[in-house]
């Protein structure tokens, strides 16, 4: 049993950086019905974005170049972890745009529209980046390796799971307790409530979309210095986020942070008995679950049934 | 809007006209392919891909199931064509029927989990038993070969009794192709204008006024999936059969959604023969745009991308829409019954 | 005994009571009424008598065996049909088809994938003459979405009728409809009356009270005043609604 623990504690920490890539995609999911399948693409870009901004090697050989490389990684870093999820975010406004030509068809189109869209964006980082693995810069304080009941741990990972941690509350807060946030929740539910309330109905989708994109896109960067960034790195991630909200109940946002933990906990305790299936154990809780409960641990009716 | 099901009469041929011209199409191809500047592979892996196209557009156009995870079946189609192959015996005929049969039997277990589910549930659960596959042909080295496969599968001859004909070459393995082709398309147009067809477009249409009117509905969507799987399986047969190997790349959700693209950009949502226009479009997109950039996949995505905006009945409708006499040699020609009206 | 009957039918959603004790009994051969406010549960009893929920106490008896709690396509089978309130039909197929597809000599085809449905001459044939007593003969090729709303109502009990049933169930037949068209349904409905078991809920009075051989009042879930329409001509809350209603 005690051997378990550190793979428990694996498990949780993969558990809240699964909330954090599911977070955005659940808040577009319960507020819009669309499954946003170019998540992991947003997420993906983020991560680029960052990777441009730390980097900075598109700035040339000027003197604003030079400038800002021979600053040190923290306040490079810190911008990254602050602009890379804005511009991912204005890129999910840019969809969000080409979206509403399927809005009040049925779910399949914008399924298919954003499956597309994650298509165009990895052939577009391809294009931009190479096809190449790639690394993210990180400051010294948050890498390395630190001991901890006599385990090793990386540094970065609990610093991301952290990050998560605080994320989750912010957007959690942000839908509770500020008036934009009930609003949100409205728009969820009764569209007629957010015009007879004064609020325009398109924008609030645009605004929406774009904070999903851009927590995707921080995602991105927070997620990407443990998994590595490759073009290709979208579709590694939708699918467990999709699965993740599908598990915890398409609308519910703490039914998807309890089934992203589920997942990680599955996935780390397979890891300690058949690392090579850790993986696939994930896909077989969905088909448990959601073989027996049709809408997952918390779902509620929703039109994406149609 | 064109749809699949709104037709007037139909003729109750087994061969229609244009059934006819696509057979003449696919026979005469290895004529003038070359001319044209392709080469005879591509017309294979288009046959293929299209018997692939119209098994699954049974499921996911004429049944209304949007399955995201069908390569699964074309995957396991293959592997079980080279397993059978390389452990059982150089065989075509055992090869196809081993797998059509495991697609089939792969496709009937996941239905019976699928076929109560609907809408986003059932595209998450496909996508889900689809990774378990892809997962499971990585990770089970010894039967599978793991990442790399299986290699060097035998071409086996075709029989014919007295004299047997060597597939070897891709000109003979084409009409092979071509020939199954013909059957599959023959027997999936007829299929959805038999009872059990229309029954599953009534499904797509209205499932609680199907199950009102008496149907078992869950026991036609399993039907539809695994009927589908068993083309996929066929389809994936041929592929290992013309590759020479099998491999999990086959089976990955790549694979997955390409099908689902080539079917909509094509415009099997509206039409029989939208699944065959977006497949002969996808494969010449290949291989023109590729080879006058690398980046073709992008500008495939973006016309992917505007087709779902703007023309979701893809090809098919836009050639509809071109004249109203295209629409109709398109959308089935109304055939006069006998006792007239 | 009655052909159809549902005994003590309870229905809740969560803490919600829907129905609350409802018997009803339906005799071969009779036209049955059931009125109501809106809101008083009536299509809610409809749904748990044809299968679409499953009431939460209760029995259900048609011909003498138990279909409580049988999902609608068994009941259906069983010759129990059903219209909707709503528009419920295969909007892109043609108006044949849709009766088609509800014929019992077609579902008994289910399996057959290799015979075309379009040279069955036997089929089209029934399914005209239940287009002739709908009286939608003539536009059997059209899609049914092109239909007039009437015509799109008339199709929607032709569907009931198809699948050859003991007893039918119609749920706000005339809603929608202008004065010619309730007519024609009245005569519709005289005509069907030899030959099947209705029961249709209804919020025409005038209608209802031509028409129906007996008629129960549903109000808050539950059951209030049941008889022919001389005896319930007396009774307070008909003659209430009928005075905001009819007059």
């Amino acid at each position: 049993m005690t051997q378990l623990v550190p793979h428990i504690f694996n498990g949780l920490t993969l558990g809240l950086l699964f909330a954090l890539i599911a977070l955005g995609f659940t808040l577009i999911v319960g507020v819009m019905e669309v499954i946003n399948l170019a998540h992991g693409s947003l997420f993906a870009l983020g991560a680029y974005f960052a990777l441009a901004i730390i980097g900075g090697s598109w700035l040339g050989d000027t003197a604003i170049g030079e400038w800002w490389l021979a600053l040190p990684i923290m306040p490079r870093y810190i911008l990254a972890l602050i602009v890379a999820p804005i511009l991912a975010g204005l890129s999910g406004m840019v969809l969000e745009l080409a979206l509403r030509r399927t809005y009040g068809k049925a779910p399949l189109y914008g399924l298919l529209l954003t499956f597309g869209a994650a298509l165009v964006i990895e052939e577009l980082i391809r294009l931009g980046w190479g096809t190449g693995e790639q690394n993210l810069q990180l400051p010294q304080s948050i890498s390395g390796a630190i001991l901890l009941g006599g385990l090793i741990y990386s540094k970065y990972k609990l610093f991301a799971a952290g990050f998560a941690v605080f994320a989750i509350i912010m957007v959690w807060l942000f839908l509770e307790k500020t008036p934009y946030g009930a609003i949100i929740k409205a728009g969820a539910h009764d569209s007629e409530m957010v015009r007879a309330l004064g609020y325009d109905l398109a924008r609030l989708r645009l605004l929406v979309f774009g904070l999903g994109a851009g927590l995707a896109g921080l995602a991105g960067v927070i997620m990407v210095p443990i998994w590595g960034l490759r073009p290709h790195v979208g579709i590694d991630v939708v699918i467990p986020a999709f699965l993740i909200i599908v598990l915890g109940g398409i609308g519910s946002f703490w039914g998807s942070v309890i089934a992203a933990i589920l997942v990680g906990l599955s996935v780390g305790i397979t890891g300690a008995y058949a690392p090579a299936w850790s993986m696939m154990s994930m896909y077989i809780l969905l088909i448990l679950v959601v073989g027996f409960r049709a809408r997952g641990l918390f779902g509620k009716k929703s039109a994406l049934e149609n | 809007m064109a749809t699949l099901s709104d037709i007037t009469r139909r003729s109750s041929q087994w061969i229609t006209p244009q059934i006819f011209v696509f057979a003449v199409f696919l026979l005469s191809l290895p004529l003038w392919i070359r001319p044209i500047g392709l080469y005879q592979y591509i017309g294979i892996e288009i046959a293929i891909w299209i018997i692939f196209a119209l098994g699954f557009n049974l499921l996911f156009g004429y049944t209304g199931l949007h399955s995201f995870g069908h390569g699964a079946y074309l995957g396991v189609g293959a592997y079980a064509f080279g397993l059978f192959q390389l452990h059982v015996g150089v065989s075509l005929i055992g090869g196809l029927l081993a797998a059509v049969f495991a697609a089939a039997l792969a496709g009937a277990f996941v239905a019976c989990f699928v076929s109560h589910r609907r809408g986003i549930y059932f595209a998450l659960m496909t996508i889900a038993f689809g990774q378990v596959f892809w997962f499971a042909s990585i990770k089970m080295h010894g039967i599978t070969g793991g990442e790399d496969g299986l290699l060097n599968i035998p071409r086996p001859d075709l029989n014919l009794g007295v004299y047997s004909v060597s597939l070897s070459g891709n000109t003979a393995l084409y009409y092979l192709i071509a020939v199954l082709l013909i059957i599959v398309t023959v027997f999936t147009w007829r299929a959805m204008n038999s009872p059990f067809g229309r029954i599953l477009q009534a499904i797509r249409q209205n499932e609680t006024r199907a199950s009102f009117i008496g149907y078992e509905v869950w026991w036609f969507k399993w039907a539809a999936f695994t009927l589908s799987a068993m083309f996929a399986g066929l389809a994936g047969g041929l592929f290992a059969m013309a590759q020479e190997s099998a491999y999990p790349d086959v089976m990955s959700l790549h694979q997955s959604g390409l099908i689902v693209m080539m079917v909509l950009v094509g415009g099997g949502l509206v039409n029989f023969w939208g699944p065959i226009l977006g497949v002969i479009l996808y494969f010449i997109a290949r291989d023109v745009l590729g080879s006058i950039t690398e980046t073709w996949l992008l500008w495939y995505g973006l016309m992917f991308v505007v087709m779902v905006m703007f023309k979701p009945e893809g090809l098919a409708g836009v050639l509809a829409g071109l004249s109203k006499n295209s629409a109709e040699t398109l959308n089935d020609l109304p055939v006069k019954t006998a006792e007239g009206n | 005994m009655a052909l159809f009957e549902a005994r003590n039918i309870h229905k809740r959603f969560g803490s919600r009571v829907v129905l609350e004790n409802i018997s009803l009994s339906f005799e071969e051969g009779q036209v049955n009424g059931i009125m109501g406010p809106n809101g008083a549960g009536k299509t809610t009893c409809f749904h748990c008598l044809t299968g679409h929920y499953k009431p939460t106490r209760g029995n259900i008896i048609f011909d003498g065996q138990d279909i409580t709690g049988k999902p609608p396509q068994r009941i259906s089978r069983m010759g129990v049909s059903r219209s909707f309130q709503l528009m419920n039909l295969f909007d892109d197929s043609s108006v044949i088809e849709n009766i088609i597809l509800a014929l019992p000599d077609f579902r008994r085809r289910y399996a057959q994938a290799t015979r075309s449905v379009f040279d069955d001459r036997e089929l089209l044939e029934q399914a005209r003459v239940i287009l002739d007593q709908v009286g939608l003969l003539g536009q059997e090729w059209l899609p049914s979405l092109s239909l007039s709303y009437g015509n799109r109502r008339a199709l929607e009990i032709g569907v009931a009728l198809a699948a050859n049933p003991r007893i039918v169930f119609l749920d706000e037949p005339t809603s929608g409809l202008g004065a010619e068209a309730t007519r024609q349904l009245a005569s519709l409905i005289n005509k069907l009356r030899s030959k099947y078991t209705i029961v249709m809920i209804e919020h025409d009075m005038r209608f209802l009270f031509e028409l129906a051989d007996t008629i129960s009042v549903i109000h808050w879930g539950q059951v209030i005043a049941q008889g022919t329409p001389d005896e319930l001509q007396s009774n307070k809350w008909v003659q209430r609604s009928a005075l905001g209603e009819v007059a």
